[in-house]
């Protein structure tokens, strides 16, 4: 029991208690209230609570260490997981929220009328949303390991027990507020060391604008010691790989379930504008950090570790070389640590960082709150997603529609549980790095939800047998370009497992166009639904012609 | 409920998209375009930054952020222009999903 592990817990307790505090304030009572916090978050907070929903583990604790460790290839992950929400908020997050339905597979049974679709669009909801969550878990075993010194294995077994309690007994109501404090918590957790780490390194307290001439330094040690620079294009992949992960990552954004279900908190279109902005705002000050932290850490790691004696290696290693994620060798035996000796996983990076810029324990243990607020709050909001796709959109919309309140409710918490805890068992022999993880998920929302939203939106023509073919067809070639990638070493022009959304995402818009104009077109009444969709709500499309609301009247 | 020309409707839609498709060029054109002339761009340099790294970093994602924004606002102006009332929405939207 060192100072550290007490005040990191204590820290992480009391943030623990203000989630709780809050969520208790705003218990769930009613079945609508645990999916759609009671319509009516004002844009700003809403903008806040996207933000903690979407910052998760991959973005917290995995992002500036992939970017450490790939240059200028992992910027490809800043981009994409910024770019998206503009396909978000100016393709579909307004026309779906005047659409007005609970889910995302609600929208698209409803959308084409067709319980099949519905069925497959939660099996999508819930395949996308688990294998998003598997990336959560094993974040929190990195920072529940460090924390006691344990095996992460150990930590994401704590981790799994932590969010099924969570997420079972929040609801969306609590989490909305709940993920505001979360945002709070876990955005200043972030800026604190990086600014932190460039007062020492730089002397100047806006790392934004002071690690430009860090990066340029470190090109300079590269050249010394014969690697590639770190700023280097496309060393780490090919030009085709980077872009495809970037377009994967965009369109995944625009299509991810979770995320979408947030914007159907809001009041009205003009609010979903107003949010997707907000949101991107509050997201955008810690992925213009990342790429500071990545330099720091490296910076640091280059000119402070590196080149030490290898007996003489400061305390901080020991825990970190204990939780499996940090390998330091002398592999040619002159009793100094080189650069090339040192392995580290993209996944500590930014847990360790403030440890080897010896912030002090306070900063540390913050680091170790805004983390388990980053995998909690993205947690939540996905196993949410699970479980209204299964206790809503199957369970009770297809499979019993006359069951009672109180056993949908009973069924979504269930679902949770059972979700997270296999969730777990993956996350124990993690697959891959989190961020790569976490790109698969969106790899799959890319192949699936976003081709079949995008034409649902804005093409009245796009029907069922369409969407299913294109559903099904994605689902298939992102799958399967995955594995084939990861574990048969297939590529096209060097783009790998994380970028195979590209290919899923074309496969599907082909099978939905290809169908929908084969069968018969939709029903004159779904047809003018989705006209419907290109004015505000005051405008009304209706037999032919556009009407204007002016009593506000809710004759339609 | 009054009817609208159904011009002045087409009109609504098509200055919406016209902006869209407007930002969704500059959109393309500071992420996919920067990368795709990466390497010419990293022979100039801002702040330290050579310049495709300042662009995947910063440069990029500040323009997601100022166009959304933008868009927001512009949005707006362009409700206001043909006489749409946000009360009006947020009335017509209140309890707007299906009873069950």
């Amino acid at each position: 029991m060192d100072t550290q592990f007490l005040v990191s817990l204590s820290i992480i307790l009391a943030t623990f208690a203000l989630y709780i505090g809050i969520a208790l304030y705003n218990k769930a009572k009613a079945t609508s209230d645990f999916y759609v916090a009671g319509r009516g978050v004002p844009p700003v907070f809403n903008g806040m609570a996207i933000g903690a929903d979407w910052m998760s583990a991959a973005s917290f604790i995995g992002m500036a260490g992939t970017i450490m460790l790939l240059g200028y290839d992992g910027l490809a992950y800043i981009m994409g997981w910024t770019g998206g929400y503009l396909l978000l908020t100016f393709l579909l997050a307004p026309q779906l929220r005047k659409y007005g339905r609970y889910t995302v597979p609600e929208f698209i049974g409803d959308r084409f009328d067709s319980h099949t679709a519905r069925v497959l669009a939660a099996v999508c909801t819930i395949i996308i949303s688990f294998t998003y969550s598997i990336g959560q878990l094993s974040g929190s075993g990195v920072v529940i390991g460090r924390l006691f010194e344990i095996d992460a294995k150990l930590g994401t077994m704590i981790g799994v027990v932590l969010i099924a309690f969570y997420a079972a007994f929040g609801g969306m109501k609590g989490i909305t507020w709940t993920q505001v404090a979360q945002y709070i918590v876990l955005i200043i957790a972030y800026l604190i060391p990086v600014i932190f780490m460039s007062l020492q390194l730089t002397n100047n307290p806006l790392p934004w604008l002071s690690y430009g001439e860090l990066v340029g330094k470190m090109g300079e040690l590269d050249r010394e010691l014969g690697i590639s620079q770190y700023f280097a294009p496309f060393t780490n992949g090919t030009k085709w790989q980077f872009l495809a992960l970037m377009f994967t990552l965009m369109c995944g954004t625009a299509g991810l379930p979770h995320v979408i279900v947030r914007f159907y908190t809001v009041s009205t279109m003009k609010a979903a504008r107003w949010s997707g902005a907000w949101a991107l705002l509050f997201i955008g000050l810690l992925y213009f950090s990342a790429p500071a932290y990545a330099a720091f850490s490296r910076f640091i790691l280059m000119t402070k570790v590196a080149g030490s004696k290898i007996t003489e290696l400061p305390a901080w290693t020991k825990s970190w070389i204990d939780t499996g994620k940090l390998q330091m060798a002398d592999n040619n035996g002159d009793g100094v640590l080189q650069w090339s000796e040192l392995i580290i996983s993209n996944d500590i990076v930014v847990m360790a960082t403030p440890e080897i810029a010896n912030l002090g324990v306070f900063v540390i243990g913050l680091v170790a709150a805004g983390a388990m607020a980053a995998a909690l709050s993205t947690a939540g909001g996905l196993m949410i997603s699970i479980s209204s796709s299964f206790a809503h959109d199957i369970f009770y919309r297809v499979w019993k529609p006359n069951s009672t309140e109180k056993t949908r409710l009973a069924v979504a918490r269930w679902s949770i549980v059972i979700a997270t805890l296999l969730a777990g068992l993956i996350a124990l022999n993690p697959p891959g790095a989190i961020t790569q993880i976490v790109a698969w998920a969106f790899a799959l929302a890319t192949g699936t939800f976003f081709p079949a939203l995008v034409l649902g939106v804005w093409w009245k023509r796009s029907n069922a047998q369409g969407v299913i073919a294109g559903l099904l067809v994605g689902l298939a070639v992102t799958l399967g370009y995955i594995f084939a990638a990861k574990y048969g070493g297939f590529t096209i022009l060097g783009i790998i497992d994380t970028g195979a959304g590209v290919f899923g995402a074309a496969a599907a818009f082909l099978a939905n166009i290809v169908v929908s104009l084969a069968t018969p077109a939709p029903s004159q009444k779904l047809q003018e639904e989705v006209l419907d969709l290109r004015y505000p709500e005051q405008m009304v499309y209706k037999d032919g012609s556009v009407w204007m609301n002016d009593d506000a009247t809710k004759s339609i | 409920m009054k009817k609208i020309d159904k011009a002045v409707a087409d009109q609504y839609f098509r200055e919406k998209n016209t902006y869209m498709v407007l930002y969704l060029v500059i959109w393309f054109c500071v992420s996919f375009g920067a990368v795709l002339l990466a390497e010419p761009l990293s022979n100039f340099s801002i702040g330290g930054f050579p310049f495709h790294y300042f662009m995947g970093a910063q440069g990029s994602v500040l323009t997601f952020i100022i166009l959304l924004f933008v868009n927001a606002k512009v949005g707006d102006q362009i409700d206001k222009k043909y006489g749409i009332d946000e009360a009006k929405n947020i009335k017509l939207s209140e309890g707007k999903t299906l009873d069950h």
